[in-house]
């Protein structure tokens, strides 16, 4: 009579508690959230991450009623469709203003995005920038 | 200068092509001499890398801005060490970075082994030159760092945010830690293409693989530390892909140390540990693919460049020919022994080994999961810090655990009463730490109470083990010195502890409070009482433009605190420069942002307590202490392999 190793069994047997894990979680727990550019938005009403960048003017404050407006537009565009936004909630991150690329998370309704988070984009390292002639 | 650097790197270039060609010749034809001139264009490769590297440094150095990459990344007004230190700020100039410590690192492991693991270094020597051709060929093709044109009056210069001493440190810590995860790849990658399967490979790089680990994870800390203080948003990391890239290969790196030692000491786990190194080699490429391509949207923002593709195509043949190796070598690859018990030494390092590589592999599922769903769906979608939370805890905390039962379980078998016999102390610890914690109310995180309980474990099992070999030794310093890398290891684990507290008391326990204030008001938070005093704005500073708010700060500490937003006039980029006050007596950070509303003298601030959160940066030094002594000659060790090995070599 042979007697096995333990070690495949436990290989086993943690491969399938993490694909089950993986499948719970993604079945009950998991909140995925759509990643658009501000032109796909008419048709993708709803929840959404919104990557674009800033069209000013950026105006009003976040912490008030009124929150901090400004425009959206796609990446790598420079007269597509602006998509107005309304954010409400902690001050936008530094580095926030007119020009930036950023990633907004709202809701998509009725033409205006309702945001209730910002993420600016670090400077990269990787992006260059043109020196002054 | 521009002529000689380009020379430099086509001369690069064919002495890897050399190296990879020529050597593989030579090992599969078995020509000794032939390995040797092989193993030379590896050691010239990296000799005239370092006068392309010479050429970059100098060009950025005396602001030559003929060197178009000079004038992106620099200007004249900035600091030499920032000029310096963009030699790594851009693309370019970090994949010579990366050519550059790469042929370093593969010269002198490659010479440091050559007699030793002469029949071995034959095919590592093809393998170090395969990676370096690919390197070389982009620098050479793609992405040269010694474009030219009429110089312009002043380059672009550097992005304020980066003109910080961490960020002349971090990226060139993260290239030494990616870099050199390729010295123990290729090492493995010649034991399976020489059939020398035995342990000697490993014990030819474990320095190398422990500093590649150790500056990989110091890196991430250093990283985290700039975004601590610098960035301005409270937080240091954001599971972001460009930081879970760090963390993955340096999760893999984890497990294959701690595996590697079960293959030292028993002969087993000889496919998961090249399954290890393999992984940890192709995530550290894939993360600079991540980087570089712009697949995945992160708060870094990235060219669109051409070097993805490039990067891709190099992840996608490494790893075919890694999984074809090990098929191919799978028969020399059993095991000496077996598992005797689900429950010994063995298995515990199993069980670290499989949650180490779930939390690598979960992680890099969300990092994929929108290129996932763009696939399968038509439709990119995101899963958030929630996700990555999740399953920080469901792997992390049983990790915890184990740190503190795998030194004191026994090897080859053990039972449930002695493992509990050797585990009284810690249990003991674990249990009054817990019920402690409940009297004073800080039952309210579950998770934060359990990493504090399996903390108090983990260090009471380190105490148990110090404590018995002191008492053997007759003194602590001793006992490390004669086994280092089992306590630095335990230094090590009780930096890892640290770090968990750090990390569950900033997260789990912070206070945060937001409040509108004009000058002469107050709030309170936490045991503080901030005053707003007034503005404070910058005068006479031609570089920056911008006012503070100055708080008076009452409480456990007091004193005044400055926090503003300050606008560089040469970018138009405006940052949050936060007021950061920290208490070493309660290891916590008053952390305040302030946001100046619409040209008023009114502010909202931002309040944060964050508890613990020094403990983090106490261990990263800590985590630095325990690898160098883990690193650390030891001539005991060495003695005990050359015996151990000897039959092998025989």
């Amino acid at each position: 009579m042979t007697t096995r190793s333990p070690a495949r069994l436990i290989v086993a047997l943690a491969v399938a508690t993490v694909l089950a894990i993986f499948l719970l979680y993604t079945a009950i727990a998991g909140k995925s959230t759509p990643q658009l550019s501000p032109s796909q938005l008419r048709s993708h009403p709803g929840v959404a991450s919104v990557v674009g960048v800033v069209v000013g003017p950026v105006a009003g404050d976040s912490h008030t009623a009124r929150g901090l407006r400004f425009g959206l537009r796609d990446r790598g565009t420079s007269n597509g469709v602006v998509v107005p936004v309304v954010y409400h909630g902690d001050s936008p991150p530094p580095l926030f203003r007119a020009t930036r690329e950023v990633v907004v998370t709202g809701r998509y309704a009725n033409g205006r995005i309702d945001g209730t988070g910002i993420v600016t984009k670090c400077p990269s390292k990787y992006t260059a920038s043109s020196p002054k002639a | 200068m521009a002529d000689l650097g380009r020379a430099a790197l086509v001369v690069s270039f064919g002495l890897a092509l050399y190296a990879l060609v020529v050597g593989a010749a030579a090992a599969h034809l078995n020509r000794r001499r032939l390995a040797g001139s092989a193993r030379n264009a590896l050691l010239a490769c990296f000799a005239s890398t370092l006068v392309a590297a010479a050429v970059l440094a100098s060009a950025l150095v005396r602001h030559d801005f003929s060197f178009v990459y000079v004038a992106q990344h620099t200007n004249r007004t900035l600091p030499t060490v920032y000029a310096l230190s963009a030699f790594w700020g851009g693309q370019e100039g970090s994949l010579l970075l990366w050519l550059l410590v790469l042929t370093g690192y593969g010269a002198l492991a490659v010479a440091l082994n050559r007699r030793l693991l002469r029949d071995l270094i034959a095919w590592v020597v093809p393998v170090l030159g395969g990676i370096a051709t690919f390197f070389a060929f982009m620098l050479v093709a793609v992405a040269s760092p010694f474009h030219t044109q009429t110089a312009p009056v002043d380059g672009a210069g550097l992005t304020p945010s980066l003109q910080n001493p961490y960020m002349v440190a971090h990226p060139p810590m993260l290239y030494l830690g990616y870099v050199g995860l390729s010295i123990p790849f290729a090492f493995a990658a010649g034991a399976m293409l020489s059939g020398r399967l035995d342990e000697r490979w490993i014990v030819a790089t474990r320095r190398w693989t422990l500093a590649a680990w150790t500056f990989l994870g110091f890196g991430q800390l250093l990283g985290a530390h700039w975004a601590y203080v610098e960035v301005g948003w409270g937080g240091y990391y954001a599971w972001d892909p460009v930081e879970n890239a760090a963390l993955m290969p340096w999760l893999a790196a984890t497990a294959f140390l701690h595996s590697v030692m079960i293959q030292e000491r028993k002969g087993m786990l000889k496919v998961w540990n090249m399954v290890l190194v393999a992984l940890a080699f192709e995530l550290s490429v894939f993360g600079t693919f991540l980087t570089r391509s712009g697949v995945v949207n992160s708060i870094h923002s990235f060219a669109q460049s051409s070097v993805g593709g490039w990067f891709l195509a190099f992840v996608v043949i490494s790893s075919v020919f890694s999984v074809l190796l090990i098929l191919w070598r799978l028969p020399l690859l059993q095991a000496r022994t077996k598992l005797e018990s689900a429950l010994s030494r063995e298995a515990a390092f199993l069980y670290n080994n499989l949650l180490l590589v779930a939390l690598c592999l979960t992680i890099l599922w969300g990092v994929l999961f929108p290129i996932v769903t763009e696939l399968v769906k038509g439709e990119s979608r995101t899963i958030g810090r929630p996700y990555y939370d999740f399953f920080l805890r469901a792997f992390g905390l049983p990790l915890l655990l184990l740190m503190g039962i795998g030194p004191l379980i026994a090897w080859r078998r053990s039972n449930v009463r002695a493992l509990v016999r050797s585990l009284v102390w810690p249990i003991a610890a674990a249990l009054v730490t817990g019920v402690v914690l409940i009297a004073v109310g800080a039952g309210s995180s579950r998770p934060g109470l359990i990493a504090y309980t399996f903390s108090a474990f983990v260090i009471a099992a380190i105490v148990v083990e110090l404590v018995r070999g002191t008492r053997v030794t007759g003194s602590l310093f001793r006992l490390i010195g004669r086994n280092r890398r089992r306590y630095g290891g335990y230094i090590v684990h009780f930096a890892i502890v640290l770090l968990a507290i750090g990390i569950a008391g900033s997260s789990a326990y912070g206070t945060n409070v937001e409040r509108h204030l004009s000058p002469g008001q107050s709030t309170t938070v936490g045991a503080y009482r901030l005053t707003y005093q007034g503005v404070d704005p910058i005068r006479n500073d031609p570089n920056r433009v911008g006012r503070y708010a100055v708080l008076h700060v009452s409480g456990p500490w007091s004193g005044t605190l400055r926090t503003g937003n300050v606008t560089y006039t040469g970018f138009n980029e405006t940052d949050n420069d936060v007021g950061i006050k920290t208490d070493w007596l309660r290891a916590q950070d008053l952390y305040v942002i302030a946001d100046f509303q619409n040209g008023s003298n009114v502010v909202f601030f931002n309040v944060l307590v964050k508890p613990l959160v020094n403990l983090i940066w106490v261990a990263g030094i800590v985590f630095l202490l325990g690898s160098l002594v883990a690193m650390w000659p030891d001539a005991r060790e060495q003695r005990r392999l050359v015996l151990r090995l000897a039959p092998a070599r025989a």
